[in-house]
This record gives C-alpha cells, sequence and structure tokens, in this order.
C-alpha cells in the first residue's frame, strides 16, 4: 500500500506562494523555494507534539533523508543519542573517538566489534590537541559524476563544505607502489606500455564508457568475472586487468562479476577531467560527517526540528505515539525511521547486519605528501588481493589524508584502511597492509631529507647516483633506518546489512515492524523502518540511492526527492546544474579519446571500430 | 566600481526569540548603503557592503533553530570571521544566555573572529517596556571580552546597519585578502581563495581540460 503524494513545501506554506512570481519562467516541475524561506517563522523553543517523520541518527543517509523531506514538506523530527552529528559517518576528535570506543566495547550495540584504540603518549604531551584531529567513521570519496554531487548542488548544502581533488591511486604489486596510469592522459606518453597494450585498452575504454548499450560484448560474461572477459575479450595484460579491477574499479575481490565491475570502472573515467584532471574530491575537515551537518542544516533550514543527546525509548504503531528519553512525546503522522545504532531498548526488529567491514585508521606523524600529487592532500592505495604478506583474498583499500585537508595537524596524516575480509584474517591483513604502507613511507621519508634532493643522490665517496627508492621502485633492498609514530591506532570491525557491490537491499526497508507484518509483543520497535549501517563501498554511491529509496516509501513516489529550485541566482558563479551522466556526456568522452587518439595517427589508423 | 570584494562569514548566536533572524532580515532587505538587492539563499543570506575602497560580502549564517537544543554543528562555528551575539534588553535571561554564546565562540571559533554583542528589542522601551539588561553591565561585558557593543531595533532598523559596519571596518582585511588557511581545523583560520578548493558548481563537460578546441 502506498502513501498518498504528500503537498510539498510551497503548497503546504501558502504564505511564502505569493512571493514566487518568478517561478512562472521556470521550466519543468522543480518546486522553486521562496526567498526566506524557512527563516521566516520564529521557532518554537519546544518539541513539536505532532510531525510527519520521527528520524532517530544523523548519519549520512539519515541526514539526507531529513533534508529531503523538509524541503518536500514535511515536517521532520530528527534527533541522536550522541552529543555530535554523524553516528555511523561521523567525523570525530580524538576525546570523542575515545568515548566511542568505550561505548562500543560496553556491548550496547550490535553494529560494531572488537574497537581497539591506542594514543601514544606524544598525544598527551601537549603537543596536540583532540580537536585537531577529525577522524571519519566511515570515510569516503565522491566521484566527479555521481548523484550525491548533483544533490550536492541542488539542495546548496555544497556552500557549507569545501571539495578538495585526489587524483593519485595507487596499486601496490611485488613489493612496490605503481600510480595508477590514468587511462585517458598517460597511456600514450608511458614509455612502458608496449603499443599492443596500449591499443588494447583503448578499445576498451571506448567499450565500456557506453557498455550497457552493448550487451552483445558482454552478455556471455554476465555471471562471469570481469577478469576472464578482459583477458579474452580485449586481450589485457595482468596488470592492466588488475588497475582495471582494483584501482579504477575499487572492486574487493578477483570474482567480481563482469556487469558490476564495468560499472564501477566506467564511472571512474566518466568522472575524470569534470572539474579537473582528477576523478574524484572530499570534503575538507571530515567525510560524510561533514555532510551529514551540512544536510542536517539544510533541513533546518527548511524547518526540520534537531535535538542531540536525545534517544528514541519506544514506539507504539497503535496510538502512533513514540517516546524519548527526556520525557517528551511525539505523534507520528508518517513514519519512525531508526538507524541500527539507536534502536531503543528492548528492539525485537533490527534487520540482521551479516556482512562484515573492518577498519584500521591510524594517524603518523609523516606528512606523506610522497603519496600525493603535488598541490593535493590526499591519495588512495589499494592493495589487490594477494599481494600482502598475509595472503589476502580480498582487497585492502586505503585512503591517505594530509593535513592539508584539515583532518590533522601540520607534520601529520591519517591512514584508511578498510577490507571486507572477515574474522581474524581480515585484522591480519589490515596489519600486513599497514605493514607496507610504513615500510614505504620510511623508505621514502628517509631517502628524501628536508630539502628535497630530488631523484639525484650524492654518496660519502662522492658518487652521485639515481635514486632508487622513488615511488614506485622496489625496496626489498631498503633497509630500515627509524621506526614510524604511530599517535593514534584505532581498529574495529562493523557489522552491515548491505552486502559488498550492492548499495542496498530495498527489502530492508519493508520490514514495517516485524517481518511477515506480525508485531513482536513486547518490543519497542514494532512498525519502525531500520535504516541501513554504511557498507563496505568508499564512494558516497550507496548513500543517495538509499536515501531515495526511503523517501518513495514515506511519501510514496520520489517525484519529489529534492525536486527543489532556489530563486536567487548567486551573483559571483553561475551554476552548472547537472552532474548526472546522460548519453551527450559519453559522446563528448569519446570525442576526446577521439582527439587524444589522433596524436598518434600511425597506432591507431582503422582500429576503433570493436 | 570594481572595489576589491572580500567575503565574511558571519554567524548569529543568541536565546530563541531575541530577533536574532529580524536583525537579519532588517539588514538584508533594507535599502542599505549603495547595493543592490539582497541576494537570499537556502544555505546562507548575502549582504554586500560599500566599505569605501572595498566591499564586504557577508555571508550570515542563520542557527536554522539548530540552538534551540543545544544542537549546533561544529560546522557552524568553522571559519566564521564574525558573530553577533543578540540578547533582548527585556529579558535578563537572554543576556546570560549572551554571555554562554560569548564563551562558546572562543572555545569554538577562531581566535580572530570579530564579535559584536547586540542589544536588541530597544523600541519596546520606548513602548513603555521595563528594561532588565543595564546598558552599563552589557558595556563591562564587551570590555572584558573585547566585543563590539550595539544596542538595537529590528523592528524601526534603528541601528541595525552600524552593527554590520562596525563589523566591517574591525574585520583586519589584510589578513583577511592574503593570509592562507593555516589555523587547522580548530582554530579555523579565514575562508580566503584557496588554490586547492574545487568548486562544485564549475563542472563542466564541454570545456574540460583536454577537450577538443575544434
Amino acid at each position: 500500500m502506498q502513501a498518498e503524494r504528500r503537498k510539498s513545501m510551497a503548497e503546504r506554506r501558502p504564505s511564502t506562494l505569493n512571493r514566487s512570481s518568478f517561478s512562472a519562467e521556470r521550466t519543468g516541475s522543480a518546486q522553486v523555494v521562496p526567498h526566506l524561506a524557512g527563516i521566516e517563522d520564529p521557532l518554537p523553543n519546544s518539541t513539536p507534539e505532532k510531525v510527519d517523520v520521527v528520524l532517530v541518527g544523523t548519519g549520512l543517509v539519515e541526514s539526507i533523508l531529513a533534508a529531503a523531506l523538509s524541503w518536500q514538506g514535511s515536517s521532520v523530527l530528527q534527533i541522536d543519542a550522541n552529543s555530535y552529528y554523524g553516528d555511523t559517518s561521523a567525523t570525530l576528535t580524538i576525546d570523542q573517538l575515545n568515548q566511542w570506543v568505550q561505548e562500543v566495547n560496553r556491548g550496547q550495540s550490535k553494529c560494531y566489534d572488537n574497537a581497539k584504540l591506542h594514543i601514544s603518549g606524544l598525544m598527551g604531551r601537549g603537543s596536540y590537541k583532540s580537536r585537531d584531529f577529525g577522524i571519519d567513521l566511515s570515510p569516503k570519496i565522491l566521484f566527479a559524476k555521481s548523484d550525491l554531487l548533483s544533490i550536492l548542488l541542488k539542495s546548496r548544502v555544497h556552500q557549507y563544505l569545501e571539495f578538495q581533488s585526489l587524483s593519485s591511486f595507487h596499486t601496490y604489486e611485488n613489493d612496490s607502489f605503481e600510480r595508477l596510469t590514468n587511462t585517458k592522459q598517460e597511456i600514450f606518453t608511458n614509455p612502458s606500455l608496449p603499443l599492443m597494450t596500449k591499443r588494447n585498452l583503448m578499445k576498451f575504454i571506448k567499450f565500456v564508457l557506453d557498455w550497457t548499450n552493448q550487451p552483445e560484448i558482454w552478455d556471455a560474461y554476465k555471471d562471469k568475472p570481469v577478469a576472464s572477459f578482459l583477458v579474452e575479450k580485449f586481450k589485457l595484460e595482468r596488470a592492466q586487468v588488475y588497475e582495471l579491477i582494483f584501482s579504477i574499479g575499487l572492486c574487493y575481490n578477483i570474482d567480481v562479476k563482469t556487469p558490476e565491475a564495468l560499472q564501477r570502472i566506467r564511472r571512474y573515467l566518466t568522472s575524470f577531467d569534470v572539474y579537473g584532471p582528477f576523478p574524484v574530491l572530499y570534503s575538507k575537515y571530515g567525510g560524510p560527517g561533514e555532510l551529514s551537518q551540512g544536510f542536517c542544516r539544510s533541513a533546518a533550514v527548511a524547518g526540520a526540528t534537531y535535538k542531540l543527546n536525545e534517544s528514541m525509548i519506544s514506539y507504539n504503531p497503535d496510538s502512533r505515539i513514540a517516546v524519548f528519553s527526556d520525557g517528551s512525546k511525539v505523534s507520528v503522522t508518517e513514519k519512525v525511521v531508526i538507524a541500527p545504532t539507536q534502536c531503543p531498548k528492548n528492539s525485537g526488529n533490527v534487520p540482521e547486519q551479516k556482512y562484515e567491514v573492518q577498519r584500521l585508521t591510524c594517524v603518523v606523524d609523516k606528512t606523506c605528501s610522497e603519496w600525493f600529487t603535488e598541490g593535493e592532500n590526499a591519495a588512495v592505495v589499494v592493495f589487490p588481493p594477494d599481494s600482502l604478506k598475509s595472503g589476502n583474498r580480498q582487497a585492502v583499500q586505503v585512503l591517505i589524508m594530509g593535513s592539508g585537508s584539515d583532518v590533522c595537524p601540520a607534520g601529520t596524516s591519517v591512514w584508511y584502511l578498510s577490507t571486507t575480509e572477515s574474522g581474524v584474517r581480515g585484522e591480519m591483513d589490515l596489519d600486513a597492509a599497514l605493514g607496507a604502507l610504513e615500510e614505504s613511507i620510511m623508505r621514502e621519508s628517509s631517502a628524501d631529507p628536508e630539502n628535497d634532493q630530488g631523484i639525484l643522490e650524492v654518496d660519502n665517496q662522492g658518487h652521485m647516483t639515481l635514486n632508487s627508492v622513488k615511488l614506485g621502485q622496489s625496496f626489498k633492498e631498503h633497509s630500515q633506518r627509524e621506526k614510524l609514530q604511530v599517535l593514534v591506532k584505532l581498529y574495529f570491525k562493523q557489522f552491515t546489512s548491505t552486502p559488498p557491490f550492492e548499495v542496498v537491499d530495498p527489502s530492508i526497508f519493508d520490514v514495517d515492524g516485524a517481518p511477515n507484518g506480525k508485531l513482536i509483543p513486547g518490543a519497542s520497535d514494532n512498525g519502525v523502518i531500520y535504516t541501513a549501517l554504511p557498507s563496505a563501498e568508499i564512494s558516497y554511491d550507496e548513500a543517495i540511492t538509499a536515501a531515495r529509496l526511503l523517501f518513495q516509501k514515506i511519501v510514496g513516489s520520489d517525484d519529489d526527492f529534492f525536486d527543489l529550485d532556489f530563486e536567487d541566482q548567486d551573483d559571483d558563479v553561475q551554476m552548472d546544474e547537472s552532474a548526472v551522466i546522460d548519453d551527450d556526456d559519453v559522446e563528448k568522452m569519446n570525442m576526446n579519446l577521439g582527439s587524444e587518439m589522433s596524436v598518434e595517427p600511425v597506432e591507431f589508423a582503422g582500429e576503433m571500430e570493436i | 566600481m570594481n572595489s576589491p570584494v572580500t567575503s565574511i562569514k558571519l554567524v548569529l548566536l543568541g536565546e530563541a526569540a531575541v530577533g536574532k533572524s529580524s536583525i537579519v532580515l532588517r539588514f538584508v532587505s533594507n535599502d542599505f548603503s549603495e547595493n543592490k538587492e539582497p541576494t537570499i539563499g537556502a544555505a546562507f543570506l548575502t549582504q554586500r557592503v560599500n566599505m569605501g575602497d572595498h566591499t564586504i560580502k557577508f555571508e550570515i549564517w542563520d542557527t536554522a533553530g539548530q540552538e534551540r537544543f543545544a544542537s549546533l554543528a561544529p560546522m557552524y562555528y568553522r571559519n566564521a570571521q564574525a558573530a553577533l551575539v543578540v540578547y533582548d534588553v527585556t529579558k535578563p535571561q537572554s543576556f546570560i544566555k549572551a554571555r554562554h554564546w560569548v564563551k562558546e565562540l572562543h572555545e569554538q571559533a577562531s581566535k580572530d573572529i570579530v564579535i559584536a554583542l547586540v542589544g536588541n528589542k530597544l523600541d519596546m522601551i520606548e513602548a513603555g517596556a521595563e528594561r532588565k539588561v543595564a546598558r552599563e553591565e552589557a558595556e563591562n561585558l564587551a570590555q572584558e571580552e573585547n566585543l563590539l557593543f550595539f544596542e538595537t531595533s529590528a523592528k524601526t532598523g534603528d541601528n541595525v546597519n552600524e552593527v554590520f559596519l562596525g563589523i566591517g571596518q574591525k574585520i583586519p582585511l589584510k589578513t583577511a585578502q592574503n593570509q592562507a588557511q593555516n589555523g587547522g581545523r580548530g582554530s579555523s583560520g579565514l575562508r580566503v581563495n584557496d588554490d586547492s578548493r574545487v568548486d562544485l558548481r564549475s563542472g563542466n563537460q564541454s570545456t574540460s581540460a583536454g577537450g577538443c578546441n575544434c
């Protein structure tokens, strides 16, 4: 049964309607949000008695949902049991992290397990303050062409945030880091690639940009691993296959099915050059935690009520009354949506969280600028399966954030390692990857004294030698001179109901109370909808999908999901609205490729047909 | 006139119903100085003020009600270069709250933040209501904490523009324009043009780097 379509913000607030004469000029169905929307009415100083939707938890999905519902016209109360915004997506100070670990280990939630935190004595000696750090519980990167990016623009939430670029993707192979050959830009200038390989790669790239329209090419492989597809259909070598699957596609293991992998490879390629020569962005000061705050603020501007340090005690699906920890009650006209981490006591309906994500997060006293592209402050390092001493079956993905991203003080950096491997193996893989990172950074930074001598070095007998320990070179022969100082080391296991590679399982939103529609006698959470915890996915791609599905479930349709258009125009820059991929873009990508190919006409004459 | 424009993030603080939004509405929607129409967005309100040889563009962040249950996010304070701490001259409780917000700003915001203490609803005293916060008391607080101090009426517009002009004069423009962000996340610096910053509105397919120019 679907709920009726609700009235929008503009329809529900007739006082603002007469201001929107400008709206007549606009085309399409977008809601024009009037001048001063959200600040015209003084807000009461008490919890509302009646709301349309109660959201428990301020994680990214819940916060996006809060903003979408509020601008659509629903009245929203969003609470969080913590003293900060973000819940499962929070960006935490060291003190907050400490508290969080203690809470996890008190065993109250079934969402996290085995949290271990080590804080170095250096932290306590006054050189660093807790607030100098912003540690993400589930760090993410933002593809330049993605649903979330277009929602950030549409909602104007981007105005609360600052974004920086990330173009360095390293793959760890044979004990060394290989900087990713950014297919579109560098394939032709990369001297290490044989001509045949270049040609095959370019063929593949042209295909993958438009892969959904060419099922005849991959149909036979739709249930097979992509590796066999790449080798058999495009004659790609192992090195390219690994780069495509693990660095460009950011997949977790070699068994990934062809369509999933093609989608992920295309995501990277179409994101390249949207804002410049890089495929992804990240927000400064912290990732999903910052975005959550931005969407919550946006929801508040549209009229949502916020309460931190507040949890839900129970919800009664018959009376539709929700009771909170401060003793207040609210009557709910539509739905109660709860993050599994913030389920009420005596809950009986929290969906099973059967997939593991293991995370190891370290703050180290190295800038790690060796790994960044010049002018940037972050990098992605991927350890493909079987590249680590632990014999890892799943990839370990690492996001490195330097102090220029303002998540840590100058001279330090944050390493976020994660894997979908479960159990003890996961922890061993993370430790092995940490060891490899440590070995690499100590080698590079000890070979690069304060005043960087570049790749030339002079030894004590006056011999000039090429520095053989730069990034991308083997360091087997190198002996480690000093030990890396780890200021903070956090290990934890997180559970989620979202399987790897899938965005979100919509069926978990259909629960509507107990399975089979039966109420569990005495449960405090009958009739509520539970959201999913963040998955292992390193991009934001799941967040918008999950929020949109929930929105549809509550409102009855997703037509009004951020369907808004603000009346003002910023006077400085014209807004480029669409970051959604369309056919034109594919066309342009192809043209770009075509123009690059003309640089090497001999190689490619007549070779573009597949 | 093409005077240099400096963007200043200004945040509002104060107890509910002291007139925070009203002060801003008076400021941005009055015909003020030589400015054109104010730009009012969903994110924050902006208003340009001509300060002679330069222009200040105030980006004014309303609390959006998130202060009611002590739920302002760190994002709210970050990189704020100016703040209005507003109280109601007829409500002593609101002045106590103002002290709290000044303390909060010292803890959460940039060290160089310019704070204006604003006693609003002066018109109510003129209309016969009893003044409950003495001018001297507020002046003392302002002096102790190095704040600008104004008494205003958002209703009549009395002294409202002066608050913003006063802030504009006190903002160290040279530093605002030249100083790079070096304060780190806690002691946030200034929102100046930062080379590493990517403007999400600038995304463009047709003119992207590497595209063909034909």
